[in-house]
């Protein structure tokens, strides 16, 4: 029995004992209090019972006497040991109390107790003797009283009982060592909590911070201006000043100094110094630097003061979350995923998609020498693009620096690691962005597809942590259903009313505070949905604009069901709002059915099919391919002017019907052109939805949209015709071609039109394609004009007139309606359709007749004298000879020469009787030698005959003259050689400048078909015989006398012609 | 006598102390220790247990010159200790095996520095 209550005493000792270990808190609770009162109790109790049943077996089993005793010492032992314990909590308990009685009244007990214990021990080891006496004093005693028979039953030896005695004794002995042990434990526990109150943090650690709020009596705090970025250094020049003056007379007053700044603090630009009296800060601070104690500052409210040590929680950061490089420069900005971190959270392992560029833009040159490592500066140039690591690449040019395992997919390549094409890195936190990350959906699939079966594991909870941090995503309107989550009010539910920044005012529709209307911060909210609510995604989610049904809702992921797919998605509450309409289709975000997007800079693409998430486009290569709308980096909105040309040449435009030239000869509508490549939209095929991607070179146009003229074959010369570019013409009108020889204008006469120097005249010397020197009459000076600013005068009657279209537009203009008219006759088709020209001369017409009119003065002159020439071959009046030869008629060179002095003959002949008129000539010149005159003119070529011939197809056989004529005027290029043989160079060069451009090709085009025809009414014969030979073979004095000869008197021609190229020779050769 | 001043130079090298957020140069926390907490932390001497028990992230810089009146020390929970550049916030966990050794050994009831501990009150 006294073993098991000395169990329970134990077990008791044990538990209290346990309590002793956790040192109780400074502020007891009155519980804490009750309760140990309780355990004394108990403790009491305990006493008391063993007390008792040790009596009782004293009384009853004299036997046992010496156990008993034993038992009854040891538990007197544990009493006491209890008494210890008590004393010890009362210690605690009464700490506060007055000090000084109790430690007597402890030590008091104490060393009761401890001669009680320890009496027993030492009177085992030190009085033995007595002990034993008193022992067998007792043990007589007992012997005494025990029956002799008792005595046989004793176990042999019995009078070695102090064997067991000793036996006892060691193993109380053992456990009192134990017992020390532990009660070293316990004081040693106590005394270091004494030595600690010293050091605070064991109190400070367990007062909450509300008790630490400042008062009245506390140091105030003042807000001092400092240099932005300078707040640690002062901080740390405070602490110098305060160490340097310690325990001088100029010791610092203040009792502390802080500063919270930092880049992204509100507080920077200033300290906060902690004193007593303001007068304290200005002398501590007075001549620091980088500190403005003497700019106004500002006292601290005390209820302010503990915001100013506000400490949040920066967020940890989990393995899976996402965060930005800050450096090296290379990265910065660049997403990376968390992989470890370290027990200390400081240092964390990152994998990020490198930028290498392998070497490619190594500078082989670079100086290579000790410094040559530090002294590279990080380039400001373009980084290489985000690429999973290759070692292909690398062992290209860098093998020396790879280092790896193909097997595993881990390389070391130039210090770095690769591991499955990423690069693995440990990184300080200092260098992490890892606020307001926001990753984009394009970024975050570059770390999803890690998956070794290809398959694409996003981790959708680690990118929610990344988002979630900013709550900038979550937006709330009045009317939103939403839930506290967090914070004192988790758990209302209620109506948003108004939303103010970070807070929503709500009003509470459920629960105790029903009817009330609270403010949270949308920190702990989230929006709240039920299930078969019609819901509609919002925000960042890559399932944007999604419409759907809410079928499950767990925490803050609602999935849904998707109204147009069926399927089910799964997005944050947050990203959700009430719907009222239904999924929309045709379009995913912006882009639409057939719209062309950018999906690199190379690459174009067609959107041929939307899907719910994904869009299936044609690119330029006619492949199609698959992508998600965050991989479309641009719309490209449909060019309404884009202009291609076609095999033929011919303009095509959106929505032109075009027909492929040979492969599959597909043939549809233009949706659009994009640089050479056409994407069309056949209506016939359904394959990539009917659209299909051509070269604009490999298309003929079918039709063109709304009839415009598509002119067959002929691409828009005018828009490629260098010669405009320089001289733009005349609206309508084309312009005059630059003669290869040199300027005419120089030498000219002008007026200057406009400018500084406008009214005077001058003479031009030197002429550049825009501009010309003019060398003025009324002082000797040369000034640079615009050539447009000249007006060209005649050198001798002063008249106005047209440098460039005095020779040819002369000539030509007299005979131009007619032989336009001719031509357009004749050959309306081919002038129209096939070169400009004719139409050209259509358009020239006015110009003709204006570059005319005004050389009409000279022509006008001329013209009667011609016609008297005409009329009176003899006529050549003065006038002809010297108004019409001069510069004018003359610079109109052959052509204009000719023209000149024929087309009014002609003109006025005219017309087709002109040429009956020419009667005259026929007759005074016999037609043959008019005709050589025309050949030599005109017929020279056999361009020339089809235009006769066509000519006089079309019923222009009275009119061969002016076919002829005409033909002579465009065929003089054509058969520069007949030309030059005959007439000196001048004459080829006014005529092939003015005509040649055009005409060559289309003349000689048709000329075959025409070849055959009745020439001959001509004089045919005559004519072909003679053509190229009679002309070759005639030097100009020949051709004089070729003209001459032929010519009667009368005609007169023939000698005009003669001193004309005389007098022209010499100017052309100026 | 400045003892505890460091040159801007030398402001790098700077680490906190997780337990009680003395500032100090790494050099010095090598050589001295920890002034408050060496008993427990034992830094003196040993690399590792630097990197361990102390941080280079923190903010906000206290110089304390009478820790036993300033009332930014008591609310730091920093009377008691010496006089010094102290940091506001320590970011970084103390491992959970010198946790448990400090309060074992040292009775401390360790307090993080890096915010989460001011957002329970």
């Amino acid at each position: 029995m006294a073993t098991s209550n000395l169990l329970d005493a134990h077990f008791d000792d044990s538990e209290e004992d346990d309590d002793n270990f956790n040192p109780q808190p400074a502020d007891l609770s009155d519980a804490e209090d009750a309760a140990a009162d309780d355990d004394q109790d108990a403790g009491d109790q305990i006493r008391n019972e063993a007390a008792q049943q040790q009596s009782g077996d004293e009384g009853s089993d004299e036997e046992e006497a010496a156990n008993n005793e034993d038992d009854e010492g040891e538990g007197e032992d544990t009493a006491a040991r209890d008494d210890d314990e008590e004393e010890d909590e009362e210690e605690e308990e009464d700490d506060e109390e007055e000090i000084t009685g109790h430690r007597r009244k402890r030590r008091r007990e104490r060393r009761n107790q401890f001669l009680d214990v320890e009496a027993e021990v030492d009177e085992d080891e030190d009085e033995n003797d007595d002990d034993e006496d008193e022992l067998n004093e007792i043990k007589d005693n007992f012997i005494a009283d025990t029956h002799p028979d008792d005595l046989a039953d004793l176990p042999a030896g019995g009078e070695t009982d102090d064997r067991r005695h000793r036996e006892l004794d060691r193993r109380r002995e053992m456990e009192a060592s134990l017992d020390a042990e532990k009660q070293a434990e316990i004081l040693r526990q106590r005394y270091a909590n004494k030595n600690r109150s010293g050091r605070a943090i064991g109190d400070s650690a367990v007062v909450p911070k509300r008790l630490l709020l400042p008062s009245v009596d506390d140091p105030s705090i003042w807000a001092v201006r400092c240099k932005e970025g300078k707040e640690r250094e002062a901080v740390f020049s405070i602490m110098k000043r305060i160490e340097e003056r310690l325990g001088t007379k100029n010791e610092l007053a203040i009792t502390s100094a802080f500063e919270r700044g930092g880049t992204q603090s509100t507080m920077k630009g200033f300290i906060y110094v902690e004193a007593q009296r303001q007068a304290d800060i200005m002398t501590a601070l007075d001549g620091l630097m980088n500190v403005y104690p003497r700019t106004k500052m500002m006292l601290v409210e005390i209820k302010e003061m503990p915001d100013l040590l506000r400490v949040t929680k920066s967020p940890s950061l989990e393995p899976g979350a996402y965060v930005r490089l800050r450096r090296p420069p290379k990265y910065a900005g660049d997403l990376a995923q968390v992989i470890d971190v370290t027990d200390t959270g400081l240092e964390l392992r990152v994998r990020f998609v490198p930028r290498l560029d392998y070497g490619l833009h190594d500078d082989s040159n670079a100086p290579v020498d000790a410094f040559g490592a530090k002294r590279k500066r990080p380039t400001a140039g373009p980084r290489p693009p985000q690429r999973l690591f290759s070692e292909v690449e690398a062992k290209k040019r860098h093998a020396k620096y790879l280092q790896g395992r193909p097997d595993t997919k881990t390389w070391t390549y130039l210090g770095d690691e690769y591991i499955n094409g990423y690069c693995e890195k440990e990184v300080k936190i200092q260098t992490l962005i890892t606020k307001d990350v926001n990753p984009t959906l394009e970024e975050v699939t570059r770390f999803a597809s890690g998956a070794e079966d290809g398959t694409e594991n996003l981790d959708l909870n680690a990118l929610a942590a990344s988002l979630k941090a900013s709550t900038a995503n979550a937006s709330y309107l009045p009317g939103d259903v939403i839930e506290v989550y967090e914070g004192e009010q988790k758990g209302v539910v209620g109506k948003a009313v108004s939303v103010q920044g970070d807070i929503v005012t709500m009003a509470v529709s459920e629960g105790d505070l029903k009817g009330q209307t609270i403010e949270v911060p949308t920190k702990g909210l989230r929006k709240r949905f039920r299930e078969g609510d019609h819901v509609k995604v919002i925000g960042g989610s890559r399932f944007r604009d999604e419409v759907g049904m809410v079928v499950k809702i767990s925490e803050d992921r609602v999935t849904l069901l998707s109204d147009q797919g069926n399927t089910e998605i799964t997005v944050f509450s947050k990203d959700l709002r009430e719907a009222s309409d239904s999924g929309g289709g045709g379009s995913l975000g912006k882009y639409e059915l057939y719209d062309l997007v950018q999906l690199d800079p190379s690459t174009v693409a067609c959107v041929i099919k939307v899907d719910r998430e994904s869009l299936v486009v044609l690119d330029q290569n006619s492949q199609t391919r698959t992508v998600m709308p965050s991989q479309i980096s641009n719309k490209l909105d449909r060019r309404r002017h884009a202009v291609a040309t076609d095999r033929n040449g011919s303009e095509i435009r959106l929505d032109d019907v075009v027909k492929e030239h040979g492969g599959e000869g597909r043939s549809g509508k233009i949706l659009h052109i994009h640089r050479a490549f056409l994407f069309c939209r056949s209506d016939t095929s359904t394959e990539n939805s009917g659209v299909f991607v051509t070269r604009t070179a490999s298309v003929a146009t079918v039709s063109a949209k709304g009839g415009r003229i598509a002119p067959s074959n002929v691409p828009d010369l005018n828009s490629m015709n260098p010669a405009m570019k320089r001289n733009p013409p005349a609206p309508g009108d084309m312009a005059p071609p630059k003669t290869f020889a040199r300027d005419r204008s120089i030498g000219q006469t002008v007026t200057i039109r406009r400018g500084p120097y406008k009214g005077l005249l001058g003479i031009v010397k030197e002429t550049t394609d825009t501009n010309a020197r003019v060398e003025l009459h009324t002082k000797n000076k040369t000034v640079n004009v615009p050539k447009d600013a000249l007006g060209f005068k005649d050198k001798i009657s002063g008249q106005s007139i047209d440098p460039n279209s005095r020779g040819g537009f002369g000539g030509r203009g007299g005979f131009g309606p007619r032989g336009r008219g001719g031509f357009g006759g004749p050959t309306p088709g081919e002038g129209g359709g096939r070169t400009p020209m004719p139409a050209g001369g259509v358009e020239r017409t006015p110009a003709w007749g204006t570059s005319r009119t005004p050389a009409g003065g000279a022509n006008g002159g001329r013209t009667p004298a011609w016609k008297q020439g005409g009329d009176a071959s003899g006529g050549r009046t003065p006038g002809w000879a010297d108004g019409s030869r001069t510069v004018n008629p003359y610079d109109g060179s052959r052509t204009a020469y000719g023209a000149g002095n024929r087309t009014p003959a002609w003109s006025s002949g005219a017309k087709t009787p002109a040429y009956g008129l020419s009667d005259g000539f026929a007759a005074g010149s016999k037609t043959p030698g008019y005709s050589g005159g025309g050949d030599a003119w005109g017929s020279k070529t056999p361009a020339y005959q089809p235009q006769q011939n066509q000519s006089n197809d079309s019923s222009w056989q009275n009119q061969p003259a002016s076919n002829n004529w005409g033909s002579n005027a465009y065929d003089a290029p054509t058969p520069g050689a007949a030309m030059s043989a005959p007439t000196p160079a001048a004459m080829n060069a006014p005529t092939p400048g003015v005509y040649s451009a055009p005409t060559p090709a289309p003349y000689s085009a048709p000329t075959p078909a025409a070849a055959p025809t009745p020439a001959p009414g001509w004089g045919g014969g005559g004519w072909g015989a003679p053509t190229p030979q009679a002309m070759d073979a005639p030097t100009p004095g020949a051709q004089q006398g070729y003209y001459a000869a032929p010519t009667p008197g009368a005609y007169g021609m023939p000698e005009t012609p003669a001193p004309n190229w005389q007098d022209d020779g010499p100017r052309y050769v100026d | 006598m400045s003892e505890n001043f460091v040159p801007p130079g030398q402001q790098r090298n700077l680490r906190a102390c997780m337990v009680c957020a003395i500032v100090m140069t790494q050099n010095r926390f090598l050589k001295e220790g920890c002034p408050n907490c060496e008993d427990f932390l034992h830094l003196a001497g040993s690399m590792d247990a630097i990197i361990d028990c102390t941080s280079q992230v923190f903010e906000g810089l206290i110089t304390l010159a009478d820790p036993a009146r300033s009332w930014v020390a008591k609310w730091q929970r920093l009377d008691g200790y010496v006089r010094g550049v102290y940091a506001i916030k320590v970011s970084g966990q103390l491992p959970d095996e010198i946790v448990a050794a400090i309060e074992d050994e040292g009775r401390i009831r360790y307090i993080p520095r890096d915010g989460s501990a001011t957002e329970a009150d």
